[in-house]
């Protein structure tokens, strides 16, 4: 059977609403999988008369009513926002906390193994602090909200580029003395795991250094030789098929070039600054490492171009498909 | 017009060999290199081409250097060099080379000057502390703050800090050395590069630029101060930028260069390809100085396939920048 995947409405200010009315339009999207849209339905048809298209959906009240007839995705009617009263295009707490209640519930539903992914439309991020997330982000929310323990990242992708980072959103200064060889190994094997979810079958993963130049034979920094070697070699004895240290000047032109498909990055800036060269709002952003895979197109609300029909859906697209494929090897 | 000077670097390395191929393709300069060792050198690889020994105070216009030619400021040697086999007792004399190469710029008579790899490490086994290349020619230069950028067709990147590890980054930039970098880099972006009100972009360091103090106090405390003094001082500098943003072409747009503020957030930007080929080039200092963006190649020396092309772009790079 199809998998069935929880398709979460986005910020109602943005052009989360547009995009999913296109997106449900494609014909390949809703037969591969069971769609069970979280949303108000009145953002969900604002989003379809922006979009100039009316994609029949079955309406319910509540899960036990869903019907698939065909591939007609059913909507589960979350009253949280009215569009009428949200201004396009602003920060509004009001959208924040729509999101916070399709989101939360698609996640509850995947806590109680009713959906298999989740992938969701634009959120901002602002709005969703605003409104009370409490948590650094999405991620971290959705990890509390699902009780998840173990090692979940965001991997950022672009043509089948890959990216994960070892850490993230935290001071240059305290990079260096985060950095273990559990860590790392810990991050190459979610590499590894999500990679294969995704329909890669060997990844070929290859492991970023911290240092100028790799370290230059331990001149330039010893991180190289005491912590990142000794991972990448613990995890090829787990025969993945890892790599590495390498420079990072060099490094992501060879992914790009085709040389292997998931990058793991030290720090922050070194994955993003790479990844936004390779065109960032055309990937795809994977939550991995979570109960159920969850995937949203990596661009954000667009504020400035919201009810105006100008969004393309290709990432959105991509988004989706990626979870089937993922939701199909669960 | 003076012509470029190049030092050729380790002589056991590829240094001489790119040094020949380029003169043969007719790119005027001059060397300062032992004439036999060249010529040694020229006959291994089969390039025919008349070295012409000159003296240092008497160096040819780029002009009238022929393709087929290559003058030389003769500089001895110690011992041969076997291919791919430095040797210690020829440190003085990969030093004098660069030595009397920066005299010769000093004294007006070198456009520019061009620099092949030398090998620290051999260097220093010879006891001679040596920390770098650029370092040693900013030493003899009298400057205390040598700036290195990368630039190459679309693209023009300083560096804060250039080779020291990530941990110690974030302690080795501070408000003053940022001014005096960026005074640096305004500077000769205006004279070497004739633009006239520069447009200098500003990374962050941390992620984010630190989003407020969140991820990183070092964005508000050393970089956004320097910024505003020289905003004061009524140039164009903005920042400090997200590193990851400040790369994309929409914010590129109009900016002359980019300040980051350590080795890997400036390097991968220009590697990513379709900005065409990266010269390395020393601001800050009484003369221009270009360098090629490679090393030594012991396994290549003599063997014909060292690229040339790299030195080829420092040497024209060399000319385009050097006052006529």
């Amino acid at each position: 059977m199809k998998p069935l995947i929880a398709l979460v409405q986005g910020d109602a200010a943005g052009i989360g609403p547009e995009v999913m009315g296109k997106l449900l339009s494609i014909d390949e999207v809703r037969s591969s999988a069971r769609i069970l849209i979280l949303s108000d339905i009145r953002v969900f048809r604002a989003g379809n008369e922006v979009a100039a298209l009316d994609t029949p959906v079955h309406v319910i009240d509540d899960i036990e009513g869903m019907d698939f007839e065909g591939d007609r995705p059913n909507l589960l009617h979350i009253p949280a926002i009215d569009p009428a009263q949200t201004p396009s295009g602003k920060v509004s707490i009001e959208a924040g906390a729509a999101v916070m209640r399709w989101f939360g519930e698609a996640l509850d539903l995947a806590a109680a193994g009713k959906v298999s992914g989740i992938c969701f439309m634009p959120f901002n991020k602002q709005a969703m602090h605003r409104a009370g997330l409490g948590a650094e982000d999405e991620l971290q929310w959705a990890k509390q909200r699902l009780g998840s323990h173990s090692r979940a990242s965001e991997f950022n992708v672009i043509d089948g580029m890959w990216n994960a980072r070892v850490t993230s959103h935290i001071p240059l200064r305290e990079v260096a003395d985060r950095l273990t060889t559990p860590e790392i190994m810990e991050a190459v094997g979610l590499a590894n795991g999500t990679l294969i979810r995704a329909g890669i079958e060997r990844p070929r993963i290859a492991v970023a250094a911290l240092n100028p130049h790799a370290g230059e034979g331990g001149t330039i920094g010893d991180e190289e030789i005491e912590i990142i070697e000794p991972a990448v070699a613990k995890a090829k004895a787990q025969r993945i098929d890892v790599s590495g240290p390498y420079p990072s000047d060099t490094l992501y032109p060879r992914l790009r070039d085709g040389a292997f498909d998931c990058v793991v990055s030290m720090y922050h800036d070194q994955g993003q600054i790479a990844i936004k060269l390779l065109g960032f709002d055309r990937g795809v952003t994977v939550l991995g490492g979570l109960p159920v895979p969850i995937t949203t197109p990596a661009h954000g609300t667009a504020y400035d171009i919201a009810g105006k029909n100008r969004a393309a859906v290709e990432p959105a697209r991509r988004a989706f498909m990626t979870v089937c494929e993922m939701a199909r090897r669960a | 017009m003076r012509p470029p000077v190049l030092t050729l670097g380790e002589p056991a390395g590829i240094g001489p060999d790119i040094a020949l191929a380029a003169a043969s393709k007719g790119i005027p300069f001059v060397a300062f290199a032992d004439l036999e060792m060249l010529g040694e050198r020229a006959k291994i690889l089969g390039i025919d081409i008349t070295l012409r020994p000159i003296d240092e105070d008497a160096l040819p216009c780029s002009d009238d250097i022929t393709p087929k030619e290559l003058p030389v400021v003769p500089i001895p040697i110690a011992r041969l060099p076997k291919l791919g086999i430095p040797d210690a007792a020829n440190s003085p004399y990969v030093l004098e080379c660069i030595d009397k190469a920066v005299r010769a710029c000093h004294r007006g008579h070198a456009g520019a000057l061009v620099t092949a790899p030398v090998h620290k490490g051999i260097i220093n086994d010879a006891g001679i502390a040596f920390s770098g290349h650029t370092e040693w020619i900013a030493r003899l230069d009298g400057v205390a703050r040598p700036v290195m950028m990368l630039c190459n067709d679309r693209l023009r990147v300083a560096l804060a800090t250039t080779h020291l590890p990530l941990r110690a980054v974030p302690d080795a930039i501070d408000e003053a050395m940022l001014v005096e970098i960026l005074r640096v880099l305004e500077g000769d972006l205006r004279k070497r590069f004739g633009i006239e009100a520069p447009r200098i972009l500003v990374c962050g360091l941390n992620p984010h630029a630190g989003e407020g103090g969140h991820l990183g106090r070092e964005d508000i405390e050393s970089i956004q101060p320097a910024i505003d003094r020289m905003v004061m001082e009524g140039l164009s500098v903005e920042g400090p930028i997200p590193a990851d943003t400040a790369f994309t072409p929409a914010r590129l747009v109009g900016a002359d260069a980019v300040l980051a503020m350590f080795h890997d957030q400036g390097l991968p930007v220009l590697k990513h390809g379709g900005f065409g080929e990266t010269v390395n080039i020393t601001l800050g200092l009484g003369f221009v100085r270009t360098s090629v963006d490679h090393g030594t190649a012991f396994d290549l020396a003599g063997s014909g396939k060292a690229d040339p092309s790299s030195l080829i772009r420092a040497l024209e790079m060399a000319r385009r920048m050097a006052p006529h």
